[in-house]
């Protein structure tokens, strides 16, 4: 009897392997869509509204991070290789060399919007007021010395107090991205390397040796009061809820969901609230991008409409559904020029 | 004839023939003055279905693997003669179209005539080739049947050539783990040359320092870069450590209790309780150790005085050692319960306790399973990867304590590989190379273990 | 005499002393054992307990009664699929709170009920077509905002500003409540649909068929291969360097992450084999490779824990090795072979890491049809829902943690029920 079990099985995986191999796979009938974590909620948001309202299938989108994005997108035309990357910074040229070497020479760029990135702590606990200058001595890993400010340290302060008086008595923990991630490399760019000119010796440093320069500016400090916490914001809220000491680095979208529970700092004066943001008061935002490839556009069925549902006023407008799901649009000027290239798919040129 | 009716139309054939051959076995051996058989006669039908199934099945297979590539290049000839030679990916992004239009599945565009030409052409080509290919697979199946049935006698050793082929099978399948293996050295061998080419080798595997803080646009040039992976194998360690502390006791005391002194009732329905352990997903323990256990660990720490980081490398080993109970526990009561009751039985009949039965006679007679079964835990407590990617976080501190927080290999793997950063920079390629170690680490380990248990065995026996 | 009497009664005598502490020791080796399989399942009871307070609340969902009226105004007959039935809605909130005037106040007013409500309305009428004319009461799905809010997920006594919803909102919410037009009713959507961006509307049936897909290709490949290999390992394999060099992989290839073999599958199966990326044959391959190691190492346990005796016996009476092994030693081996299958496939049921490498980490609202479409499976759709910024996901994903269990539950049902009936003793 357990030989017939057996044998049956064994005709069974037989039976499946064969179904797999069968030929003919049908074509790709939906658009498929690759890239960075930060840009899906967005692209998902558009796409299932594309799927429903259309007769066309919904996209399938892969949260494979922006550099993996770009890999898959870059590997060549064709059905086995995605449509549209996401991404959460701007292709590099290299990676354009990389897509044009493998014959993906027109790439479609536009700038769907912004995704502001806050610094947060727990409503229990006092709100702060900070400058990029507080930010970059409370988390840069070497910063000019206390009493000789031509002398680079490693980082003495423990409290919020010891970078600035006016701050609350609270040990530096600061939950946010690993340095893999784009949250944290346009966090560096946007406060740490601003906070970082203000001070004049370090300012001298970038005209004599830019490299120490950037290695001040850009390096986080890593003696535990920065934790790197993975790219799981929803984690690092609760970890906020938690621990209401902590502060956490995240995109504007999980503020924007607890706002009941947790508080953006002010940074530089602008308090990240979606106005501040889009109006550009609030200064640490970055832009996000979906790249397109016009080999595809015509071949793979619903390029073209899929953007023009992406740039339309009801997506990405002020009012529009992707703003509710917290991306911040971009300028009427800018979203104007980026839907026109979407119509006319303007390929990018890399200056 | 579809390629799935085919097949099922090939397996009934083969089971018709298996009692054909049985029953010609018997005539066979039914003969007044036949010898008697050298095998049984379902041996015989066996060895007939045999025949018939695998020489059609082969055909079939290689016929599907490159009919999809032929049809379409028959199908596409006439489309290219209008059209003008095309380049290997339009040719693609064609035949997805072809393919779209073929399924039926909606269409982008106005449809080209001459690709609707083609499709059609593709489609009568199927059909064409369809019940080509059923008729050749069935003949060949009768065929094969008939010829091996004719061969049917009493001294045909039937059995031992089925038992052949089923020792083929056992063979093939065995291999399929070397077969891995390689698969997954090639798969990141390339990267990891890469990787050592923009990173000295011996700066990897002695650095004591792990800190990828380096560019990901081409203009920050300044952060440096270490590499150091030291750190990264003693936290992934240190985990497993604590995991095997959890893990070894408790699962190797329930399997003792379960199989020694539990009743049937508790232990039928205890054991698949602890076996959900094994099952719920990583991904829920990984929540649950970041938002439950290491806030307690860190508060209970504050309560003492010790200083807890708030990723203890303590919260995830103890969650990690809870999930893999079910791999000690589960794996050794089945050891444990298939030691025969004869030495139970003598050791008590001298006089022994319970567990001193247990402790001098049943798992010294159990221990080689019981030491697989630990083996296989801690396999996978190297390689688990979403309870540290959510609990341990990503300092690489180089420490022993377990209130500090320290990363893993798997946790930097998989951040390095769904990163923002460009593909080809050493962060993502320094994931393949922490992975080539990992592989090289455990392969060490193993054939430590192979030789230590093996030596330990001979002893014993 | 004398002597005798003592050297006698001492043996016993030392053996009597020494009762009590060997049956306490007994005592504390059994409590022992119940103490680590208490712990164990109170730690299991607190994990599933903590998954359902925060899940339960999933399986229900605030909806809003409406009467629509089906103008005929706005619905053309002849092109029923294209005609906006968010209008329909819009239209009937407008009747009931005519007092929102404003282009922002009519935006929060139209807020409250779902974006998916439209669809529904929209396969109610192309079902019923003869509806277009008539004024027809409905039960739609609420906002998520809303239904956090009714389920107290979301706090309503914080200043406006901290909340999702507005003052104004609140107002209509309170007076939809006290008109009896709002209600927990059972979340269907949650088993009828595939993912969405909305919570409302998220469902797990597109992960549900995936895993289901998955999953019974990596049983039906990774059972018998795992005991052919196991058997051959145990029973077959001349002791040479080559079976040692078997031995040791399987061994290590256990150990290998299981993000590694989603490499493997990218560079094998995606690349080489050029099986569709994303599709549930190639989840079923990549988790196959990866439960393998497993099966083999339990199966060769319980292998080498049948008796000897079993094999000699079989073998005296002529069986040959083959009918030794088919006949009575594999059913005898088979209940650890199952134990060893359960936990390989309870391992593939909750993974996610492989997946992303092989495309499976993706938002797919269709439900596969087959094993080739993009699919993907219940651990990764609750990473995703994990990972997304909305409140509502937090109890779907607590939710579809429950549904992953259930599964594992029937499917351990079935091979602990064969495992049971191979059992015994000897």
């Amino acid at each position: 009897m357990l030989k017939h079990t057996l044998s049956l099985a064994a005709a069974c995986a037989l039976l499946l392997g064969a179904a797999n191999a069968q030929a003919a796979s049908p074509g790709r009938d939906y658009i498929s869509i690759v890239g960075s974590s930060t840009v899906y909620p967005f692209s998902t948001a558009v796409a299932e509204q594309f799927g429903k309202t259309s007769k066309f299938k919904t996209p399938k989108i892969e949260s494979t991070g922006t550099g993996g994005g770009f890999k898959l997108f870059c590997s060549g035309n064709g059905i086995d290789t995605p449509d549209i990357a996401n991404a959460s910074r701007r292709i590099k040229k290299s990676e354009v060399e990389s897509c044009s070497k493998n014959g993906v020479n027109e790439i479609v760029e536009i700038k769907v919007g912004y995704d502001g990135i806050v610094l947060a702590n727990s409503k229990k606990a006092e709100q702060l007021k900070l400058s990029r200058k507080d930010l970059f001595l409370a988390l840069a890993k070497d910063v000019p010395s206390p009493d000789d400010p031509a002398k680079l340290v490693s980082n003495p302060y423990k409290t919020w107090q010891d970078v600035n008086k006016d701050l609350p008595n609270t040990k530096i923990e600061v939950l946010g991205p690993p340095p893999t991630s784009g949250t944290r490399d346009a966090f560096v760019e946007l406060v740490m390397e601003p906070g970082c000119v203000e001070f004049a010796s370090i300012k001298a440093l970038e005209e004599s040796d830019k490299n120490a320069f950037k290695a001040t500016c850009q390096t986080v400090r890593e003696d535990g009061a920065y934790i790197e916490a993975g790219e799981n914001d929803n984690l690092i809220v609760q970890k906020l809820e938690a621990n209401n000491k902590a502060m956490g680095i995240f995109g504007y979208s999980f503020l924007d969901q607890n706002t009941d529970k947790l508080q953006g700092s002010v940074i530089e004066g602008g308090e990240p609230t979606f106005e501040n943001i889009a109006a550009g008061k609030y200064t640490v935002s970055r832009p996000l991008f979906i790249y397109v490839k016009k080999a595809h556009v015509g071949v793979i069925p619903g390029m073209s409409e899929f953007l023009a549902e992406f740039t339309s006023e009801a997506a990405w407008g002020q009012d529009g559904y992707l703003a509710d799901k917290g991306l911040i649009p971009a300028p009427k000027a800018e979203q104007e020029e980026f839907a026109k290239t979407a119509k006319d798919l303007k390929p990018l040129v890399l200056e | 004839m579809s390629p799935t009716l085919l097949l099922a139309v090939l397996l009934a054939l083969s089971s018709l023939t298996y009692r054909l051959g049985s029953k010609r076995a018997f005539h066979v051996a039914k003969k007044p003055d036949s010898p008697v058989l050298h095998s049984r006669p379902g041996y015989h039908g066996m060895l007939v279905a045999l025949w018939c199934l695998l020489p059609a099945l082969a055909i079939f297979v290689i016929w599907h693997i490159f009919s999809d590539d032929l049809l379409s290049a028959y199908a596409v000839q006439s489309f290219s003669a209008a059209h003008g030679e095309l380049s290997q990916a339009r040719m693609e992004l064609l035949l997805n179209d072809l393919r779209n239009l073929i399924h039926g599945s909606y269409f982008s565009r106005e449809i080209d005539p001459a690709l609707q030409e083609a499709a059609d052409r593709y489609l009568a080509m199927r059909q064409t080739a369809n019940t080509a290919l059923a008729v050749v697979v069935l003949t060949t199946a009768t065929l094969a049947a008939a010829w091996a049935s004719w061969r049917i006698s009493p001294a045909l050793r039937a059995r031992n050539q089925v038992e052949r082929v089923v020792k083929i099978c056992l063979t093939l399948c065995s291999t399929i783990a070397v077969f891995t293996t390689l698969g997954i050295v090639l798969s990141i061998i390339f990267e990891s040359i890469r990787f050592f080419q923009q990173v000295s080798f011996f700066d990897f595997l002695f650095g004591l320092k792990w800190s990828p803080q380096m560019a990901i646009r081409a203009d920050q040039a300044g952060s440096s870069g270490s590499f150091g992976a030291v750190p990264v194998l003693a936290g992934t360690f240190l985990i497993s450590a604590i995991a095997m502390a959890i893990a070894v006791p408790f699962g190797l005391f329930s399997a003792i209790y379960l199989s020694e002194y539990a009743g049937p009732v508790f232990r039928k329905i205890v054991k698949p309780m602890l076996e959900i352990l094994a099952g719920v997903p990583t991904v829920v323990y990984g929540f649950f150790a970041a938002l439950v256990i290491a806030p307690s660990i860190r508060n209970l720490g504050m309560g003492l005085g010790l200083p807890v980081a708030s990723e203890s490398a303590l919260a995830a080993g103890l969650v990690m050692g809870v999930m893999i109970i079910p791999f000690v526990s589960s794996l050794s009561d089945d050891i444990i319960n298939a030691v025969p009751q004869s030495l139970r039985d003598g050791s008590l009949a001298l006089g022994a306790t319970r567990s001193e039965t247990i402790k001098n006679v049943v798992i010294p007679a159990a221990l080689p399973g019981i030491v697989g079964s630990i083996l296989l835990a801690v396999s996978r407590a190297i390689g688990e990867t979403m309870i540290v990617v959510m609990a341990a976080g990503l300092a690489a501190n180089l420490t022993l304590n377990p209130l500090q927080a320290v990363t893993t290999v798997t946790v930097q793997i998989v951040t390095l590989l769904v990163g923002d950063q460009e593909f080809d920079s050493p962060k993502t390629l320094a994931a393949f190379a922490l992975g080539m170690l990992l592989f090289v680490v455990t392969l060490a380990l193993n054939v430590i273990a192979l030789y230590v248990v093996r030596k330990y065995r001979e002893e014993y026996e | 005499m004398h002597s005798n009497m003592t050297s006698d009664s001492s043996a016993t005598a030392q053996v009597r002393r020494s009762l009590p502490k060997r049956y306490a020791r007994e005592r504390r080796f059994r409590f022992l054992g119940l103490a680590a399989i208490v712990l164990t399942l109170l730690f299991l009871v607190l994990l599933l307990g903590s998954i359902f307070l925060k899940g339960w609340t999933a399986f229900q969902q605030t909806h809003v009664r409406l009467d629509v009226y089906f103008d005929p105004a706005k619905l053309d007959v002849g092109n029923l699929n294209n005609a906006d039935y968010g209008a329909l809605v819009r239209a009937s909130l407008q009747d009931m709170f005519p007092e929102a005037e404003s282009r922002s106040e009519r935006l929060q007013l139209n807020r409250l009920v779902s974006t998916g409500a439209a669809f529904i309305l929209q396969d109610i009428l192309t079902a019923s077509p003869e509806l277009i004319g008539s004024t027809q009461p409905f039960w739609l799905p609420a906002d998520d905002e809303v239904d956090m809010l009714i389920k107290g997920h979301s706090p309503r006594d914080v200043p406006e500003s901290a909340r999702r919803l507005s003052d104004r909102q609140l107002g209509w919410i309170d007076s939809l409540l006290a008109q009896e037009r709002l209600e927990k009713q059972f979340n269907t959507a949650f088993f009828k649909n595939g993912d969405s961006r909305e919570p409302e509307l998220a469902g797990v049936r597109g992960a549900i068929t995936g895993s289901f897909y998955t999953l019974m290709l990596t049983l039906a490949l990774s059972f018998p291969i795992g005991v052919a290999a196991a058997i051959y390992l145990e029973e077959f394999a001349p002791k040479n360097r080559f079976t040692d060099l078997i031995e040791v992989n399987i061994n290590n290839l256990a150990a290998i992450p299981s993000i590694i073999f989603g490499l493997l599958g990218l560079a094998v199966f995606l690349n080489f084999f050029g099986l569709p990326r994303s599709s549930s044959v190639v989840g079923g391959l990549v988790l196959t490779l990866m439960t393998l190691p497993t099966i083999i190492i339990a199966s060769r346990a319980s292998l080498k824990a049948v008796p000897p005796s079993i094999h000699e016996a079989a073998l005296a009476v002529g069986a040959s090795k083959v009918q030794t092994i088919f006949h009575h030693v594999l059913p005898l081996a088979l209940p650890g072979m199952l134990t060893g299958t359960i936990i390989g496939m309870a391992q593939a049921l909750g993974e996610t890491a492989p997946l992303l490498m092989i495309g499976m980490v993706a938002f797919i609202v269709d439900v596969p049809q087959s094993l080739q479409d993009p699919a993907t499976v219940l651990p990764v759709q609750i990473y995703l829902w994990a990972d997304s910024p909305e409140r509502g996901f937090i109890e779907r994903t607590s939710a579809a943690i429950m549904i992953l269990l259930l599964v594992l539950l029937v499917m351990n049902a079935a091979a602990v029920y064969l495992r049971n009936r191979f059992e015994r003793r000897w």
